[in-house]
């Protein structure tokens, strides 16, 4: 980054040019080792002058308004993207059959997609056969599946079983839900790989599992 | 696993099965091949010489060219001459048929009412020009006709089903009631002497409705079996340019997809229309069509006709909408190129036992918006279904099986919806969008012109400021790199006719113009996420199509698409290095088959990419299977060339 | 008609002084000298809630609720009772029906009603009373945390913590921190009048401080220009020049100030904050927020606030159980704090602690209650009405 990059986005602000104040931007970021701090190291110096140069007159209140907008308009060139990056990694999330809870599954989804997981939420009330047929169709090796009582818990192994039929143990079953929590026996009588326990722990584990089994041969 | 059909072969050719294939062609029952059938191949012949050439000898040829299927024509003129009164030659001529059909094995779709420009079908000599379609007493007249063959061939096994008339025939409605009671009437007339047998209507609801401004998804709802082709009027309006290259090469496809509406579809008229392309072309055209139908979900294809039209008095160039000049082979009989390309289908078809190898479900949709209905001064009929094409044509690139589903349908099993440029959807389509999105659907819209829909602020994180008027050029700059795949900054020359100002609601900003107005947003809402696209890309890619379209803008919606679908776990079953390149997979529990079609008129070579490492991989057709043993590889295909290949796993 | 009786009034004056045993003494003496009045009961019940003895509270409750079905202070001490109990959910849904159809205009009634319907799982119930709540009162805060917790069972944190922070910034306690950073507390002293603000330093910022409190915010404004003329450096009062561009969401100039205020000295701890809530409306800062409500939280370490925001950072950030941690250390410090409460309730969700989670936000309900003197304000409207 040249030294005087933050200066030339700030005069960019003051002129009340976006294009150019995106041309900086562009040109710092293709120069630039570290996209990801774009913010700290350009953005943020930038702004610090265009606050100093309000304080000090040397701009009047209408030319701060107007180059703040400008700085608002080009924000999304350098603030960090709210939605993780597409990690490529396919992930099934369903309850199982005969169980209705969502809450868990939900919460658990809804993380992974943040993420950047590729999450195909099954729903509730999930036949095994239909966890198997979608890990057919998009090429997950990763499924979740929510149980919140002991007789759908125990249920799980059936997915397992139409896995094993099918020739697809490659594929890992992580389980959710109070049952397994309780007993983590039961998860290993199932035939599950593991146990989620909540959304960071699903984090954690969709992630381990990846970088350990999976790594390099994801899309 | 389903047993596998008597006829269908093992994926490497073994030797009983090419034992068996030297007594009788292979066919596939599940993806019959066919052709029409017309009463005269010369414009010299009469009206009665209704099937007077040599019947025997044409049936043994379809056999011998693996056909299942052919259509043929009633003619009305020729059967009752005189009211109340039917010719016993006609009769035996149609006996003849069934009995040629029935001796080569082939199914009869019988078509009782069409018009084929030539053999005065319907021209009744005590008709007294009345109207076929509307008045009463010819209606009845249609109605005793209908029951009298019904009846007389009902139990005839070699009938697949009744056609009740031809696009040709609709045409001639005057309205979509019209047409509607007409079918209702004949269709029942049918049913009440055979209620089994399927029931169809050989017309194109987009093709006829651009034509006719008929609406006839009602009365293709009294029909078992539905059709879809492309006339050469909607080829012009929809797919001007080059017939050998996109949009022209996925008109078939994007038209079958579009009639499908969960019926079974068949892929009807396929091949030129025009006597002045060249054998080549003819040739590539067909190619194009038959693996696109294939690829595409038909129920099966039917070639526009088998011998070229003897045209003597007139133009060879005429183009009626309606009329059927080419076939597969000339005047003189000889074969024509594309009847190599029609035995070389034959023989993949044959062996892809459709059984056991199924297509990946598709789960995205584009959305036909239901304003292209609407009669002028609304722009949206012209301009819809090209910005619908165009949009298929950009997911095809981005190899998404995809598939065309209409405004006022459900969204059964979509995952992604891509809506093109439409100027407006109903309220409750926004309703319905809402709640889909909210579910999980991913929502890819790009703004049409005119103000946005109230719910566009919370759906799409973003608000409408206005629309800042047309543009000559698109300027796109990268704000947020990889969040909807690698998309670049470029500018380009396009006329856009409308760009939404935006302004901030909430929506990630992934691409602005050069002065930094959004051009490209990512919103997360509920369990799903929806993407607004500022300027109409899709329409302003179809209006221009008179130019080479920026391949950057292609590339930007083929992209953003892709990167959709890919997110919401339903992109391509394998990654294709070469957006020109359509890829289809038929999975099996043991292995795939994997088809390649090049819409370009340049050789290429697609680079693949399997998730699983690929042994071995062989021609569908038989040959020996090449070692691989890698996730990826490349497959050569000459200009608008086709691959079928059988993929098999460590 | 009746008024109090002097048992009565004895009674209640102990028990808003919350001289519990006292109180509760002469509730039972007006009941000896045969004081059947539902206003004892109804005492009786809000002491023995104030003591955690729910069956007690609920007999109570209901014994007053008996003698008079529109004495609307008894279903508020049965309804907090039930919830509190745990276990009586079909019975706390009916009370709190019963409140607001006694008193319909009565917001937390519907918020507790909603509360109730949720924890019975009749989310689609309990969303509309917590939307009828917020028809009769935009700014009910509690209301807001309630929906953002159901947006979080259906479809995620990421859904969930705009609503936080929404509702966040309808409780008063956020800016009362940026006063407290500040020094500043605003509180009974007059409105200064421009003209009379003596022309140096100090007096220009104390004045500016009282008016942008009083949310006068261009006359703070105008004397925040005033000092700056003089010392463009003077990084407390950008400092406050940065608080008041947020009051009128200029998030960018808010974000200038400060940036420009911690550049002159990294210590101002009103530029910490301000800075801090500027990236924290930037869905993509979360990270940038997080580091500095962290540093706040550490220049500040006895305000629950601070930490607070630094957990809604952490949870834009997917780091759940860290901001677990931030919200129970902001709950340690305040157990009446009902931001860190939903909060906490919010995370527990994500570990799949549901009933924990229930748990916390029946607390944050009676803390709420409780600040609102909600008890007393239905007390002395049923004891006039009565009268």
């Amino acid at each position: 980054m040249g030294d005087d990059s933050a200066a030339r986005l700030y005069q960019a602000f003051v002129s009340q040019d976006p294009a150019a104040a995106i041309a900086v931007i562009e040109g710092v970021r293709d120069s630039s080792s570290d996209k990801a701090k774009l913010f700290d190291s350009l953005f943020a110096p930038a702004m610090a002058m265009l606050g100093g140069a309000w304080a000090a007159g040397v701009i009047d209140e209408d030319t701060f308004t107007q180059a703040s907008v400008v700085a608002e308009q080009v924000n999304s060139f350098v603030t960090p993207p709210a939605t993780a990056h597409d990690t490529g990694i396919t992930v099934l999330v369903g309850s199982m059959h005969r169980d209705v809870h969502s809450i868990d599954k939900n919460v658990i989804a809804a993380a992974l997609r943040e993420a950047g997981h590729r999450v195909i939420d099954l729903g509730v009330d999930v036949r095994p056969v239909d966890f198997f047929e979608r890990a057919e169709e998009t090429g997950a090796r990763m499924v979740i599946v929510s149980a919140q009582m002991i007789s759908t818990a125990r249920a799980v192994s059936r997915i397992r079983e139409v896995f094993e039929a099918q020739g697809r143990d490659d594929v890992i079953m992580l389980v959710s839900g109070g049952p397994f929590a309780a007993d983590e026996g039961l998860a290993r009588d199932v035939g599950a790989n593991g146990v989620v326990r909540g959304a960071e722990s699903a984090l954690r584990l969709v992630e381990r599992v990846a970088r350990e089994r999976f790594a390099g041969s994801e899309r | 696993m389903p047993a596998r059909p008597v006829d269908s072969v093992s994926p490497n050719g073994d030797s009983d099965s090419a034992a068996v294939s030297a007594k009788r062609p292979r066919r596939n029952p599940l993806f019959p091949i066919g052709v029409n059938y017309y009463p005269l191949d010369s414009e010299s012949e009469a009206w009665d010489d209704w099937y007077a050439g040599d019947i025997a000898g044409d049936f043994a040829a379809f056999a011998k060219a693996r056909m299942s299927v052919v259509r043929v024509f009633v003619s009305w003129k020729m059967y009752e001459p005189q009211v109340g009164q039917y010719s016993e030659v006609a009769e035996e001529r149609l006996l003849d048929i069934i009995e040629a059909a029935r001796e080569h094995g082939l199914q009869l779709v019988v078509c009782l009412f069409a018009d084929d420009r030539l053999s005065d079908l319907l021209d009744v000599l005590w008709g007294k020009r009345r109207n076929p379609r509307s008045d009463e007493y010819l209606i009845q007249r249609e109605v005793a006709l209908v029951q009298r063959i019904v009846n007389r061939f009902r139990a005839e096994r070699s009938i697949m089903a009744w056609d009740l008339a031809n696009e040709a025939f609709c045409n001639g409605f005057s309205s979509t009631e019209e047409m509607r009671n007409w079918v209702e009437t004949l269709r029942d007339a049918v049913r009440e002497i055979d209620p089994e047998r399927p029931i169809l209507l050989s017309i194109d609801p987009e093709t006829l409705f651009r034509e006719a401004e008929i609406d006839a998804f009602a009365a293709l709802q009294e029909c078992e079996i539905t059709v879809s082709h492309a006339t050469a009027s909607y080829r012009a309006y929809a797919a001007a340019g080059p017939i050998d290259s996109g949009p022209s090469t996925y008109l078939e496809s994007f038209l079958l997809r579009s009639a499908a509406r969960g019926m079974p579809v068949l892929l009807d008229d396929v091949g030129v229309h025009s006597l002045d392309y060249s054998l080549a072309e003819e040739a590539a055209a067909m190619r194009c069509a038959l693996y696109s139908g294939l690829m595409n979900r038909a129920t099966g294809v039917l070639i526009r006709r088998w011998r070229d039209l003897d045209t003597e008095r007139r133009e060879p160039y005429f183009l009626d909408p309606f009329e059927v000049l080419v076939g597969v082979h000339d005047t003189s009989g000889v074969a024509k190129p594309a009847m190599s390309e029609l035995l070389s289908f034959s023989q993949v078809v044959s062996r892809l036992d459709l059984r056991r190898y199924t297509l990946v479900p598709e789960r995205t949709g584009i959305l036909m918006p239901a304003e292209r209905k609407e009669p002028l001064p609304s722009l949206a009929g012209l301009f819809d279904p090209r910005a619908c094409l165009e949009a298929y044509v950009s997911a095809k690139e981005a190899h998404i099986p995809v598939k065309v589903i209409h405004e006022e349908e459900p969204y059964e099993h979509i995952s992604v919806i891509i809506v093109p440029s439409a100027f407006s959807l109903a309220d409750q389509t926004w309703e319905h969008l809402g709640e889909w999105v909210q579910g999980g659907g991913s929502l890819i819209l790009s703004y049409g012109g005119g103000d946005t829909h109230p719910v566009v602020r919370d759906l799409f994180g973003v608000e409408f400021l206005g629309d800042g008027g047309s543009r000559r050029r698109v300027t796109c700059r990268v704000a947020q790199p990889d969040v909807l795949g690698p998309l670049t900054s470029f500018d380009a020359t396009l006329d856009l006719p409308a760009f939404a100002l935006l302004g901030q609601g909430g929506a990630t900003v992934v691409a602005t113009d050069a002065k930094s107005s959004p051009l490209l947003t990512l919103h997360n809402q509920g369990q799903g996420r929806t993407v607004f696209v500022a300027a109409p890309l899709e329409r302003a890619l179809a209006q221009g199509r008179h130019r080479v379209p920026p391949e950057a803008i292609r590339s930007l919606l083929r992209t953003v698409y892709g990167a959709v679908a890919d997110a919401a776990g339903c992109g391509g079953p394998l990654v294709c290095d070469t957006p020109v390149v359509e890829v289809a997979v038929f999975s099996s529990d043991i292995d795939d088959v994997v088809l390649l079609l090049n819409h370009s008129a340049e050789k290429v070579t697609a680079g693949l990419a399997c998730e699983r490492k690929v042994a071995t991989i062989a021609d569908v057709r038989g040959g020996s299977p090449v070692d691989v043993g890698d996730t990826s590889f490349g497959v050569p295909l000459g200009p608008n060339g086709a691959a079928a290949l059988r993929l098999s796993y460590d | 008609m009746r008024s109090r009786s002097k048992h009565v009034k004895l009674a209640e004056g102990l028990a808003r002084q919350e001289q519990i045993a006292p109180a509760v003494e002469a509730c039972y003496q007006a009941l000896r000298v045969g004081e059947i009045d539902p206003l004892v009961y109804c005492l009786l019940a809000e002491l023995m809630l104030s003591g955690d003895f729910y069956d007690e509270a609920i007999f109570a409750a209901s014994r007053a609720i008996e003698l008079d079905s529109g004495c609307s202070p008894a279903y508020l001490a049965l309804g907090l009772a039930y919830d509190r109990r745990g276990g009586m959910w079909d019975q706390s849904i009916l009370v709190w029906h019963e409140l607001a159809e006694v008193a319909p205009e009565l917001v937390t009634a519907h918020v507790q009603l909603g509360e109730a319907f949720a924890a019975t799982a009749f989310e689609e119930e309990a969303i509309a009373s917590w939307r009828r709540a917020l028809e009769l009162d935009p700014k009910e805060a509690r209301a807001m945390y309630d929906l953002a917790i159901a947006a979080l069972k259906r479809e995620g944190m990421a859904t969930a913590l705009p609503g936080f922070r929404k509702a966040g910034e309808l409780d008063p306690s956020q800016d009362a921190l940026f006063f407290t950073l500040a020094g500043a507390s605003g509180d009974g002293q007059p409105t200064p009048v421009l003209s009379e603000v003596a022309p140096e330093r100090g007096s220009r910022l104390e004045a500016a401080y009282v008016l942008a409190h009083e949310e006068d915010l261009f006359s703070a404004a105008e004397l925040v220009r005033l000092i700056l003329d003089e010392d463009p450096d003077d990084a407390e009062t950008l400092g406050l020049a940065s608080y008041l561009y947020l009051k009128q969401e200029a998030v960018d100039e808010a974000m200038a100030c400060a940036l420009r205020a911690l550049t002159l000295s990294t210590r101002t701890p009103t530029a910490v904050y301000c800075l801090g809530a500027a990236f924290a409306k930037r869905p993509g800062l979360s990270y940038h927020a997080a580091r500095v409500f962290d540093a706040l939280a550490k220049l500040v370490p006895s305000k629950p606030m601070p930490y607070v925001l630094l957990a809604e950072s952490l949870l834009g950030l997917q780091r759940y159980r860290s901001a677990g941690e931030s919200y129970r250390a902001a709950v340690n410090l305040d157990p009446a704090c009902v931001r860190a409460r939903f909060g906490l309730a919010a995370v527990l969700h994500t570990e799949g602690r549901h009933s924990e989670a229930e748990w916390e936000i029946s607390r944050a309900a009676y803390h709420d209650t409780r600040r609102q003197k909600l008890f007393w304000v239905l007390y002395d409207d049923y004891a006039e009405g009565r009268a």
